[in-house]
């Protein structure tokens, strides 16, 4: 597959244990650059831990991942899980030059003013984040996400409590970067939301890749309909 | 360099919050002080036993609070999932360990020599020259604590069971630190010559190489899932 899609990130036959109960089921995927991929699926159906593998942050039991042949660096990577992933007793701006220090950008405090000014986060970046609202924490988070550029980005339902005006400002936001031909993957429960943002869309069940296809060839009906249960294609190379 | 920068980046970071959130501190040295009043009212004063006891009291007022630290070295990064961002960053595992081995060891320096204060007040040590020297004891020997203490931390920071199994983990490792530190506070504290405090401290100084190279060695399939 690397020879078909240079850069691609991919997933080799890769399964995941927790103990006996198999999460994921021998996946074969790849994400190609500047794709917005749509993860969809019910509870438990492997999402998050397709997401942590893809962030190096688990293991696979079996098979591979690979970026443009190689196993991906951290630093090409930004990940947003269900969690902030911010220390609650920084502020805001703190938060993004600690991570800036970690990934040794350099000016730190160039970038992190520039995220702010970019999530409209400029007036509340002196604060403690503590005392952020949960639309403001999940920009933060995505702006600490993006702190290092990453070349792919990876959203494990980052709508999640989120208001009608932090949900507005997210979709927003990822809509730029959809734009901007990031590679995205966002897991998502949201069918809606999965076609308005996604241009491919995957329905993983059960550890198992069962539904793969360009968000331009399919409509809400066809997706409702692959989504409970009446999927009409194979899973895309199988 | 770079490496230095990153592990001071996240020790300051790890002391700043300390700092900011000082009940962990205060809770530490409470419990440690409530440890020597015990002792002082259980031991009676000036007598020659209480004497020999002090080494032992001073040690034990060391290290038990010091648990409450390092069992809870991981506790906020966890709940906060700033443990997961901090694994996907470049930085490596074993600099994560090393810069948390920092942190935690500046911060039981720090309750150290409040709770040295306390003895002295409480156990009236004659203090001279002599009995200063029982605090570069405490720094070798905080160290070895230090390393064990952050990466059993490490390992049990997602078990239910955490506060029941870090202690056991805990001591049963560091028994050969406690029998150096406490061997060389006898000899300052109740000998008239210093014959084998240097010993002492240079086998708690392989102990602290060896645990903390142990720690940055394997702390990669620690925090792995």
């Amino acid at each position: 597959m690397s020879e078909r899609f240079p850069g691609a990130l991919e997933l080799s036959r890769v399964t995941h244990n927790y103990g006996s109960v198999t999460a994921l089921n021998s996946i074969d995927l790849a994400l190609h650059r500047g794709e917005f991929c749509v993860l969809l699926g019910p509870n438990g159906a492997g999402k998050t831990t397709l997401l942590k593998i893809l962030a190096t942050l688990v293991r696979p039991t079996e098979g591979a991942m690979s970026w443009g042949g190689q196993f991906p660096e951290r630093h090409q990577i930004g990940y947003v899980s269900h969690r902030s992933m911010l220390y609650e007793e920084l502020t805001g701006f703190e938060n993004l030059l600690f991570f800036a220090g970690l990934y040794g950008l350099d000016p730190a405090t160039q970038r992190a003013n520039q995220l702010c000014d970019e999530f409209g986060l400029s007036k509340s970046k002196g604060y403690k984040v503590a005392g952020y609202s949960r639309g403001m924490r999940q920009r933060l988070t995505l702006a600490r996400a993006l702190l290092h550029r990453p070349k792919i980005l990876l959203l494990d339902e980052p709508f999640t409590g989120l208001d009608q005006h932090g949900y507005r400002t997210l979709t927003t936001v990822l809509k730029t970067l959809k734009s901007k031909q990031r590679t995205v993957m966002m897991a998502t429960h949201n069918l809606k939301e999965g076609l308005e943002l996604g241009s491919r869309i995957l329905i993983l069940d059960s550890g198992r890749l069962v539904y793969d296809v360009e968000r331009k060839t399919i409509s809400m009906s066809e997706l409702e309909a692959a989504y409970f249960g009446n999927i009409s294609q194979e899973v895309e190379g199988e | 360099m770079r490496v230095l920068g990153q592990i001071w980046t996240m020790a300051a970071k790890d002391l700043t919050l300390t700092a900011r959130s000082t009940h962990s501190f205060l809770t530490t040295l409470f419990f440690a002080l409530l440890i020597l009043v015990i002792f002082n009212f259980a031991f009676q004063p000036g007598v020659e036993a209480t004497r020999l006891s002090l080494p032992g009291i001073l040690w034990v007022a060391l290290l038990f609070p010091g648990i409450i630290q390092l069992n809870n070295s991981f506790q906020r990064e966890q709940e906060q999932g700033t443990f997961q961002a901090i694994l996907l960053s470049p930085v490596d595992r074993g600099t994560f360990f090393l810069s948390k081995c920092l942190s935690n060891w500046i911060f039981l320096i720090c309750i150290d020599m409040f709770i040295l204060l306390a003895f002295t007040v409480l156990f009236n040590p004659r203090v001279t020259l002599r009995f200063l020297m029982v605090v570069p004891i405490i720094l070798v020997a905080s160290a070895g604590f230090t390393a064990v203490g952050t990466l059993f931390a490490a390992m049990v920071v997602s078990l239910r069971a955490r506060e029941v199994v870090f202690p056991v983990l805990f001591f049963s490792i560091i028994i050969p630190i406690i029998l150096a530190a406490v061997s060389a506070t006898q000899e300052i504290l109740l000998r008239e010559q210093l014959e084998y405090v240097g010993k002492w401290i240079q086998i708690l100084v392989a102990f602290d190489v060896i645990f903390l190279s142990a720690g940055f060695l394997v702390f990669e399939y620690v925090v792995v899932e």
